[in-house]
């Protein structure tokens, strides 16, 4: 059922913009917020423990960055993502927001607990030097900071563990009685969690390392302590996230492995896996590099080498964000809900009666498939069940995936979406002269400026 | 009864209630309150920016540090609002988009992209507003182009609120939905213009209590500056309480009457006016507090103290009035949405019964059918390949024509040659497809004539 508004994103398509917020609120709520403020509650306690003021003062201007990313960005990007997912995908959002609202709830409390605390400790900080006994409660401050933060990401990391492996969740379909409990504690959670947790931790430290090369250019004694401190946790890090990494792969449902070499490049490379090899070598190395540099000579090491390190990292962060959704597909939830908001279990009935017939937001004139309306009832079943990962003419066009092609060809093609060809695919979901109608939208959009007149006509035609 | 031309479906997964009867009128009282502790922090962040722009140019015209110093204590409030105004603008969207689901989603996408500006506008507006509080000192000498910071900051800020009550009016009223309904057409309404003035105004009179509150504190500190400027802050708060909220006595009603005539109805019937009633005599009573005592810089802590709790009551109240208005405007859709998704589960139900019992026969188990063609569907040849006419990739007939061997095409699986078929849609390597069953089609293939 099909029961939304329909709002397209032409040429650069949804999945990018979703990108693009999702990529941003991972780089920085992960970096900024949770390994961020592992990172300053370690470098706060040494700084009291050694009574090192230099130490402390870095600190502060490294929480200074951290928090005007955290609030400014990272918390309204989080926001973002739900906004972004309501008006791409509503089903799904709705679906998961009815099976997690407790979850969700208490994941806002203590959002609330992390940014009274990130507010208080940033705006007490300077009232309580180091040496006063106040510093105490800053402390106190912080460490409470970082494990909000850190409780936060554990329940949103257990929505998207649901996503991949729900598990045994789903009690009957007819009504839809959700497990929640299995829902919570699904297979991948808490691999994913740790994961999550130990490069969260590494990509922060190397955060704190750039940072520190900018903070310390008059003072190499504390840049070499800093880049020490921070390159050893994130050195130790990285076996940590490599074990999880592997426990959570293992949970991934078989159908998604197979897809993960083609998640780690495009499509269009899907022939030389080896490719992704490559670039994943490749990213690892530069953050291994420029880490190892940056901790034995510290003092030498340019800010290349930093800068390095950090592109290597979000190229890595991006690169496992970008396979998570890939290897899903066809799926949105998986066995639940194909990535177009398809019930898995509403196929039968809506190839029955029909898809248009049941989408409120679709004029009553081309909810009937006839001659006269094919070419606009196709179009809107374009919008409702292709837009989620294709354009008309832009990323990842349908237009380029059809040329060539006679309505004929995407006709049979259109029948076969979800097979060992493309099985990334959900299956077209409607009925044989709904098919003919897609068909004949898509193969109007090839032969260049008429399917505009010709669908304008029909449109006009049928308005009369 | 009016007609609703557009009935949206709801979310087939029950409300999670665990299966409490109370839950539901403790979602929407929850509701109710978190809307508007972040309404409050907006309108703070709202006022008290603005207001600190302002005196931050009238301190640099009038060469007054007074006024500087009120900017600058103003920016704080801004900082700790927009941060709690954007997290608890979360509470009430978790809740209405499970109370409300058909309605609020609909909207939120009719006014897409749109909508996204509460993200991207807000970031922008975020990191000016802090580049405007932390450069404060930098920025001494080149005043100008630090009131232009703050100007263009808060002119953002002043953005927001368009999209959002283009969001809620359109929600509230599906009557007015159409096919096409889009952004403008829910802004450039009159019922969603006299919200947003009455909103704006709303705003100055919440910033002006919380001066009133802000500026008493000041006039404690043992700073003599923030002393002074504690008295502005006091008299400021009291102009700006008083003159908006007498404007929104005559905005309200034309609130009010802008609704559908079904909605306001409903409204009376309920009994949501004494809300009205209630809200406008407490709003009077604090106008009467603080005309009382206009002119006095010193104004007595419990003055001020009775302000806010009248005041509290007073929004309390209007928003429970507002939220007896919302119901009553979407439960006539809300109840024909659920019954619509009943009806909707319960025959693809009957469907999805009817298709596990009989299975579909594909191609595989029909008789008289070569096992390489069943093999060809099996593994996905079929989606690009058909028999007779070219679909992505060659007809299988033409293939035959080649006369390709079992071995060959065996190979060309693997390793498909591209150059061999020009024109055609370079074919992926099926590397997955044991070659045994690839001799088999092949066997089928060169058997097509």
């Amino acid at each position: 059922m099909f029961d939304y508004p329909i709002f397209e994103m032409p040429f650069i398509g949804h999945r990018l913009l979703f990108a693009f917020d999702a990529i941003l609120h991972v780089f920085i709520s992960h970096g900024a917020a949770v390994g961020g403020s592992i990172i300053l509650a370690l470098t706060q306690w040494l700084a009291i423990k050694n009574n090192d003021h230099k130490l402390d003062a870095l600190s502060y201007k490294i929480l200074f960055t951290f928090f005007i990313l955290a609030t400014a960005v990272g918390a309204l990007t989080g926001i973002g993502i739900w906004i972004h997912i309501n008006i791409i995908n509503p089903a799904a959002i709705g679906a998961l927001l009815r099976v997690f609202f407790w979850k969700w709830f208490i994941e806002w409390i203590v959002f609330n607990a992390e940014m009274i605390l990130l507010l208080w400790l940033f705006l007490i900080w300077k009232k309580h030097p180091l040496g006063t006994q106040g510093k105490k409660k800053v402390f106190n401050l912080v460490l409470s900071y970082a494990v909000a933060s850190w409780l936060t990401m554990a329940i949103i990391t257990a929505i998207l563990g649901f996503m991949m492996t729900p598990g045994n969740w789903l009690k009957s379909y007819f009504p839809a009685e959700p497990d929640y409990m299995a829902a919570l504690f699904n297979p991948s959670w808490i691999p994913s969690l740790g994961f999550r947790t130990f490069w969260s931790i590494a990509w922060a430290a190397a955060m704190a390392m750039l940072l520190t090369w900018f903070f310390t250019k008059k003072d190499l004694e504390l840049r070499q302590k800093a880049m020490r401190l921070f390159g050893t946790v994130l050195l130790v890090c990285i076996p940590f996230f490599v074990l999880f990494g592997a426990w959570y792969y293992a949970q991934f449902p078989q159908a998604a492995k197979d897809l993960f070499w083609m998640g780690a490049i495009t499509r269009r490379l899907a022939a030389h896996p080896e490719y992704a090899t490559y670039l994943i070598v490749a990213l690892s190395s530069m953050v291994l590099i420029g880490a190892v540099s940056l901790y034995t000579k510290p003092k030498h090491a340019p800010v290349f080498l930093a800068v390095m390190m950090l592109i290597g990292s979000m190229g890595l962060i991006g690169e496992f964000e970008r396979v998570r959704e890939f290897v899903r597909k066809p799926y949105i939830i998986y066995d639940y809900m194909y990535a177009n908001g398809v019930r898995v279990a509403d196929v039968p009935y809506l190839n029955k009666t029909g898809y248009l017939k049941h989408a409120a937001f679709v004029p009553p004139e081309f909810r009937e498939v006839n001659e006269q309306n094919k070419l606009v009832a196709g179009k809107y079943l374009y919008q409702m069940q292709c837009r989620y990962c294709h354009t008309t003419n832009g990323i990842n066009s349908v237009k380029a995936r059809t040329a060539g092609l006679s309505e004929e060809a995407i006709y049979i093609r259109i029948g076969s979406l979800n097979s060992p060809a493309t099985p990334f695919m959900p299956p077209f979901t409607g009925t044989d002269a709904e098919r003919k109608a897609l068909a004949a939208y898509l193969a109007s959009l090839a032969t260049h400026d008429k399917p505009a007149l010709a669908y304008q006509k029909q449109l006009d035609e049928v308005k009369k | 009864m009016t007609d609703f031309r557009i009935i949206p479906g709801d979310i087939p997964l029950p409300l999670p209630t665990m299966g409490l009867e109370f839950m539901e009128p403790f979602f929407h009282g929850l509701l109710i309150v978190a809307w508007v502790v972040h309404i409050l922090f907006i309108n703070v962040l709202l006022g008290a920016s603005l207001a600190s722009v302002y005196f931050n140019s009238k301190g640099h015209k009038e060469k007054n540090p007074i006024y500087d110093r009120v900017a600058y204590l103003l920016t704080t409030p801004v900082t700790i609002s927009e941060n709690m105004g954007a997290l608890w603008g979360v509470a009430p969207l978790l809740l209405v988009s499970i109370l409300l689901t058909p309605l609020f989603y609909s909207s939120s996408i009719m006014i897409s992209p749109h909508w996204l500006h509460i993200i991207y506008g807000n970031v922008v507006a975020f990191l000016l507003s802090y580049l405007y509080k932390y450069t404060w000192h930098t920025l001494e000498h080149r005043k100008t182009l630090h009131i232009f910071i703050g100007t263009v900051g808060v002119a953002l800020f002043y953005t927001l609120p368009w999209a959002f009550m283009a969001n809620v009016q359109l929600a509230m009223t599906p009557s007015t939905w159409t096919y096409t309904t889009h952004f403008w057409d829910a802004l450039l309404r009159a019922d969603t213009f006299f919200r947003l003035v009455h909103f704006y105004l709303a705003t100055f009179a919440v910033t002006g209590v919380f001066m009133l509150v802000y500026g008493m504190y000041k006039r404690k500190s043992d700073n003599a500056e923030d002393r002074e400027a504690g008295v502005v802050l006091t008299r400021t708060g009291k102009t700006w309480f008083i003159i908006p909220t007498v404007l929104n006595f005559f905005v309200g009603p034309l609130v009010l009457f802008s609704f559908p005539d079904y909605g306001i109805e409903a409204f009376f019937e309920n009994g949501y006016f004494w809300g009205i009633l209630l809200t406008v005599a407490l709003a009077l009573f604090s106008l009467y507090l603080l005309l009382k005592d206009f002119f006095n810089d010193d104004l007595p802590a419990k003055r001020v103290w009775t302000v806010v709790a009248v005041m509290v009551v007073a929004i309390l109240s209007m928003a429970s009035l507002r939220h007896g208005m919302r119901m009553g405007l979407v439960k006539p859709v809300l109840d024909a949405s659920h019954a619509k998704t009943e009806r909707f589960q319960r025959e693809s139900l009957a469907a999805f019964e009817e298709a596990k019992n009989t299975p579909a026969t594909p191609v595989a188990t029909q008789a008289n059918v070569h096992a390489g063609q069943s093999l060809a569907e099996k593994h996905g040849c079929l989606a690009c390949h058909n028999a007779d006419i070219k679909v992505v990739g060659p007809a299988y007939k033409d293939v035959a024509a080649k006369a390709y061997t079992a071995d060959q095409i065996v190979e060309l699986v693997k390793t498909p040659k591209p150059e061999n078929w020009p024109g055609y849609m370079p074919m992926p390597p099926m590397p997955q497809v044991p070659a045994e069953d690839v001799k088999q089609i092949a066997e089928w293939i060169n058997g097509l004539k």
